[in-house]
């Protein structure tokens, strides 16, 4: 259910932290909805399993999941309706930040990003 | 209880005039995976051979379960796994032999782990070992280390011989004895992707010094490329203290600083006309503009 990327700047508990607020937030991730155990996610992509309890104790102390006793981590209640639009907002703001300013060194116009990121949202 | 797998102080090993390893402090504990990064002849194999008393230091103190690795008692030596960089193993015998030879050694020799492992690995027990390729050689030398399923295992560049495909199976049984938090692992390795899988702390050798402890979380968040765009004058005005390499051109100016923070981005931010944008750096990189 992640799409982890060792290999790239962002330390693997924060890709973790990322996806599950974003997944979260948009309800994706719904309450009571389970997460992979510690084991099953550093065994299928063969990361270090303390880097994932890492993110699932830092989510947990957010009140986004909730431990259960011998059993998987779910999403806590309180997630239970959509997390308002600016704060979702927020959140990717920095990705599209990014965007625009790789856009903006390759002296794309705002027409031609804007019909890149259709295109890419039209094919998900 | 606070028992450390392996604890150093002021660690040192010269081999005559040269000074190989110098002044290392350092703590491993249960559940930690170590991944030791260094150039050739940084002292990697021998902080490695320290730790496993194969050779003397010449100031400081280093032991592996509260005793001087020099001088291990047999029921020490037994929570112990080594992956030499040179396989020892016995050409004249067969894999079957060299396994039951190795297995007669330890009492806790786990059979059923080791049926599983040559199994999935592809391993011909009846094979002799002077006809195995560098790769199998390489995996027979991996299992002897995790038969008896030790508290501590070290591995000196464990998968260089072997391909794609094995050296992931290999990875992922190391994940599996890591999960149950009890065992300490220190590694060293050129690949440096594998050590960023799984490695939770990273050695960065340079010279017989550790120029970099610490998480890798914390290595990634500390060690940023920053691209700032402004005005010449506003660059100038620009103060960056850690930066390892800085490239200016036109209105651009790039540097990658160590003992990056938060607060340091928002001092920057604060520069009126300069944008600031944020890079984070793959191990790879990090480990090469730390030896630039």
């Amino acid at each position: 259910m992640f799409v982890l990327n060792p290999q790239s700047g962002i330390p693997i508990y924060r890709q973790i932290l990322d996806q599950v607020r974003r997944m979260v937030a948009s309800g994706q991730l719904a309450t009571g909805a389970e997460l992979p155990s510690v084991r099953e996610l550093a065994t299928t992509h063969a990361v270090n399993p303390m880097t994932i309890s890492k993110a699932y104790s830092l989510l947990e102390a957010e009140g986004l999941l909730e431990r259960n006793r011998g059993k998987p981590m779910t999403v806590a209640s309180q997630s239970r309706k959509q997390t308002p639009l600016g704060q979702r907002l927020g959140q990717i703001q920095p990705l599209v930040q990014q965007t625009v300013l790789a856009a903006k060194q390759l002296q794309l116009s705002e027409a031609e990003l804007v019909k890149a990121v259709r295109r890419l949202w039209e094919e998900e | 209880m606070n028992v450390h797998s392996v604890h150093a102080s002021h660690l040192s090993k010269a081999f005559g005039p040269k000074q190989v390893i110098r002044d290392l402090s350092f703590d491993v504990g249960p559940g930690d995976v170590v991944g030791v990064l260094g150039k050739n002849g940084a002292g990697k194999t021998t902080l490695l051979e320290l730790m496993l008393g194969f050779t003397q230091p010449s100031g400081g103190d280093i032991r592996v379960f509260e005793h001087p690795s020099t001088d291990l008692p047999g029921s020490v030596k037994a929570r112990v796994g080594f992956v030499p960089q040179q396989d020892e193993l016995l050409e004249h015998l067969s894999v079957a032999d060299q396994l039951s030879l190795i297995a007669s050694f330890y009492p806790r020799w786990d059979e059923q782990l080791i049926t599983r492992l040559s199994r999935e690995w592809g391993i011909d027990t009846r094979a002799r070992i002077r006809n195995l390729s560098q790769g199998e050689r390489q995996k027979l030398s991996i299992l002897l280390a995790f038969g008896h399923r030790p508290d501590l295992l070290v591995l000196d560049e464990p998968v260089a011989s072997l391909d794609p495909l094995a050296r992931r199976q290999f990875l992922e049984h190391l994940v599996e004895i890591s999960t149950d938090g009890g065992r300490a692992v220190i590694f060293s390795s050129h690949i440096v992707s594998d050590i960023e899988r799984l490695a939770n702390r990273i050695w960065i050798l340079k010279e017989g010094q550790l120029d970099w402890q610490g998480d890798l979380d914390s290595l990634k968040e500390s060690v940023v490329r920053v691209h700032l765009r402004g005005s010449a004058d506003a660059l100038a005005r620009v103060r960056l203290p850690r930066a390892l390499n800085t490239r200016r051109q036109d209105q651009y100016r790039t540097a990658v600083v160590r003992d990056w923070s938060p607060a340091e981005h928002e001092a920057l931010a604060a520069n009126a006309g300069v944008e600031v944008q944020v890079e984070p750096l793959a191990l790879e990189e990090i480990f090469l503009e730390l030896h630039r």
